[in-house]
């Protein structure tokens, strides 16, 4: 069974800096893979990468067989990506907003109708939804966009900290949404966090990556079995020397 | 290569229209702010028109001969209010006259009438009350003054008329002139200075009117880029599948869209503002500029709209470009506004002069500014020069697929979020 994503020795500089310094991992298909890791350490670089919206300086970055750097696409057409911090357009409602990014890939108006229909009910968000997008708060805006990021059915979807800057209660919902909706669909997913006990909840296997080199991989199981640690905060500490 | 353009582009005027600081600015102030301002000139000049018409001067005749008599009567025949104040002193006629409403004082010296008879120079005194200096007290008083200056011309003819009995009038304006123009070959019996009055008046506004419509569009386009990145909406939109050419397209129609609609409702409010004016302007001086070959044909619209089309282009291209190096809004704003220049020199230059009589250094630099050319063609029309405006047209052009082919490279590659101008800081040492 080929993987979902495949990256090779994956390099990426901006200017003097060296953000990605031969990264290497596989998703296989159906599972949730998180890259984890602190500020700055390389995750939304990777995960820009493989979404089409950066080039690799060298190595390669392949999306279900295809190549980021000429296949892009392709690539567009099987993924569906959730930036980090990302707002929606302020000025449509919310339902506006799903029809908008819907209509990309809907075949005809029925389509559109049943993919917004399941957004909103991942959103959860209801008659909020004929409110424009610049009177919800935080979660909700997090939760219209994780639904927008689902809704498609995307082969691969790439989220960048999914649950970054929301309350408890809102990224409990997030991280619902995720599981629930990725094991229902089969639905193979990409994230970051810096969260490593959001991590250990949803990942079927973690990469930890440390200044652009993943440092450590494996099931959030295996990692604190071969680490001798109670949660992935105390392996990644022990993994860059921390402790 | 353009599907889901039309999706882009309802999105692009949604958002742009629905923008409360874009539909504030753009829309609602220009139609209410300029009739109002139209309404309170109007206004004013109304009320100034009806204190011309309700004069009222207070009258000292020290003189009590025929020609100081001549004046009153002459005075009161144009519907001068005179009240006769000839038993006060100067100093109680004053306080008198500003305790009143009325306009001003003329005092008729002693040997007003003599003087004028025995044609010596005559003197009379004219106080006009400053109660604030509105355009109301301004128009009185110009008024007095054209009466007293009318009166002043009748007592010339009736002088000269006495030396020569026969043609007073000619004596007094011994040339007829007879001012003719010659427009593409044809002599027409108009006076130059009225044709270029017309002329002014039909071309001024447009370059006006494009300035404003490229500044709009500009601003609209920088915001559309800017607030993508800063909301992180064009990272999202980028990963669709959708051409990032489309997407270049989608912003580009939304915003010449709303900058079209912008710039109307501003010409409309402008307009009612500039009619305000209309009522006072001296009558039309019935010259038909189409029989005259001055107006422009379909031929001359056309060419005008295609220069017009390509300029908002090209200051649509270029400020995407631009704003691409910014990082929110304000940024993309603070970087467009220094291209407001290249519109306003050129909308100065052809409104007030031929560019084409400027010197060679100034008028190779306008002409190398692609938005002169539309303020050319707008001039061009009302001539019939096509020449002007073809190759106007076909400059901007190149200007604008250069510029377009920029912006398309900078949407085509990770330019469009990676890109930031930097302004290093130069910090002064302190001396110790």
């Amino acid at each position: 069974m080929s993987a979902a994503v495949e990256v090779n020795e994956l390099v990426k500089v901006f200017g003097e800096v060296r953000a990605l310094d031969g990264l290497s991992f596989q998703i296989r298909k159906g599972e949730i893979y998180g890259l984890i890791g602190p500020n700055g350490a390389g995750k939304t670089t990777a995960l820009r990468i493989t979404s089409t919206l950066l080039l690799p300086t060298s190595g390669t970055v392949k999306v279900f067989g295809h190549n980021v750097v000429d296949e892009a696409s392709e690539i567009r057409r099987l993924i569906s990506y959730l930036p980090e911090e990302a707002g929606a357009y302020k000025n449509l409602s919310g339902y506006e907003y799903l029809e908008f990014m819907t209509k990309f890939t809907a075949k005809n108006k029925e389509t559109v109708k049943e993919t917004v229909e399941v957004a909103a009910k991942i959103s959860g968000l209801e008659e909020r939804l004929k409110d424009k997008v610049k009177t919800y708060s935080k979660g909700m805006k997090r939760r219209l966009l994780v639904a927008r990021a689902l809704m498609t059915k995307p082969n691969l979807a790439v989220l960048d900290e999914p649950t970054s800057g929301l309350d408890v209660l809102h990224s409990v919902h997030v991280r619902g949404i995720i599981k629930q909706y990725v094991e229902k669909q089969g639905v193979t997913v990409l994230l970051s966090s810096h969260n490593m006990l959001e991590v250990e909840h949803l990942c079927d296997r973690v990469a930890l990556i440390n200044k652009g080199k993943i440092v450590a991989e494996g099931s959030p199981a295996e990692l604190k079995t071969k680490y001798d640690s109670a949660n992935l905060e105390e392996v990644f500490a022990k993994v860059v020397g921390f402790v | 290569m353009f599907k889901g353009l039309f999706n882009i582009i309802v999105k692009e005027v949604k958002e742009l229209v629905r923008d409360p600081k874009i539909l504030l600015g753009m829309i609602i102030v220009p139609l209410i702010m300029f009739p109002l301002m139209g309404f309170a000139i109007q206004t004013s000049m109304e009320a100034a028109e009806e204190s011309m018409e309700s004069i009222s001067m207070a009258v000292m005749d020290l003189d009590k001969g025929p020609v100081a008599e001549n004046l009153t009567n002459f005075l009161t025949t144009l519907n001068v209010r005179i009240v006769e104040v000839d038993d006060l002193n100067l100093t109680e006629a004053v306080n008198y006259i500003e305790q009143s409403n009325l306009t001003g004082l003329i005092v008729i010296p002693p040997s007003f009438s003599n003087n004028i008879t025995e044609g010596l120079k005559a003197e009379l005194d004219v106080y006009t009350v400053f109660r604030g200096g509105g355009i109301a007290e301004s128009t009185s008083s110009s008024a007095i003054s054209a009466l007293l200056k009318t009166f002043e011309e009748g007592l010339v003819v009736q002088k000269v008329g006495e030396r020569f009995p026969e043609n007073p009038e000619t004596v007094l304006d011994p040339i007829e002139m007879s001012e003719k123009s010659i427009i593409k070959g044809k002599d027409v019996n108009i006076p130059p200075d009225v044709l270029f009055g017309l002329m002014m008046a039909q071309s001024t506004g447009m370059p006006v009117g494009i300035m404003v419509l490229l500044i709009f569009a500009m601003q609209l386009a920088a915001t559309s880029v800017a607030s993508e990145k800063e909301e992180k909406t064009l990272e999202t939109l980028l990963t669709l599948p959708v051409n990032r050419f489309t997407i270049l397209v989608g912003k580009l129609t939304g915003s010449i869209i709303v900058a079209v609609v912008g710039a109307v409702a501003y010409i409309v409010g402008f307009s009612y503002y500039m009619g305000s004016f209309a009522g006072f302007m001296p009558a039309e001086t019935g010259v038909d500029l189409t029989a005259i070959g001055l107006a422009p044909t379909p031929i001359s619209y056309l060419l005008l709209g295609a220069s017009l089309f390509m300029a908002l282009l090209s200051a649509l291209a270029l400020a995407i470009s631009i704003s691409v190096f910014a990082e929110d809004v304000r940024g993309a704003q603070a970087l467009v506004g220094p291209l407001s220049i290249l519109l306003i020199f050129p909308m100065i230059f052809t409104m007030f002069t031929d560019i084409y009589a400027l010197p060679f250094p100034l008028m190779i630099v306008l002409l190398a500014i692609p938005f002169t050319h539309p303020m050319l063609a707008a001039r061009a029309a009302f001539t019939g020069d096509y020449l002007t405006a073809v190759i106007g047209i076909v400059y901007v052009s190149i200007f604008t697929v250069a510029v377009l082919y920029i912006a398309a490279r900078l949407f085509g590659t990770e330019k469009i979020l990676t890109a930031r101008l930097k302004f290093r800081r130069f910090r002064l040492r302190k001396r110790k």
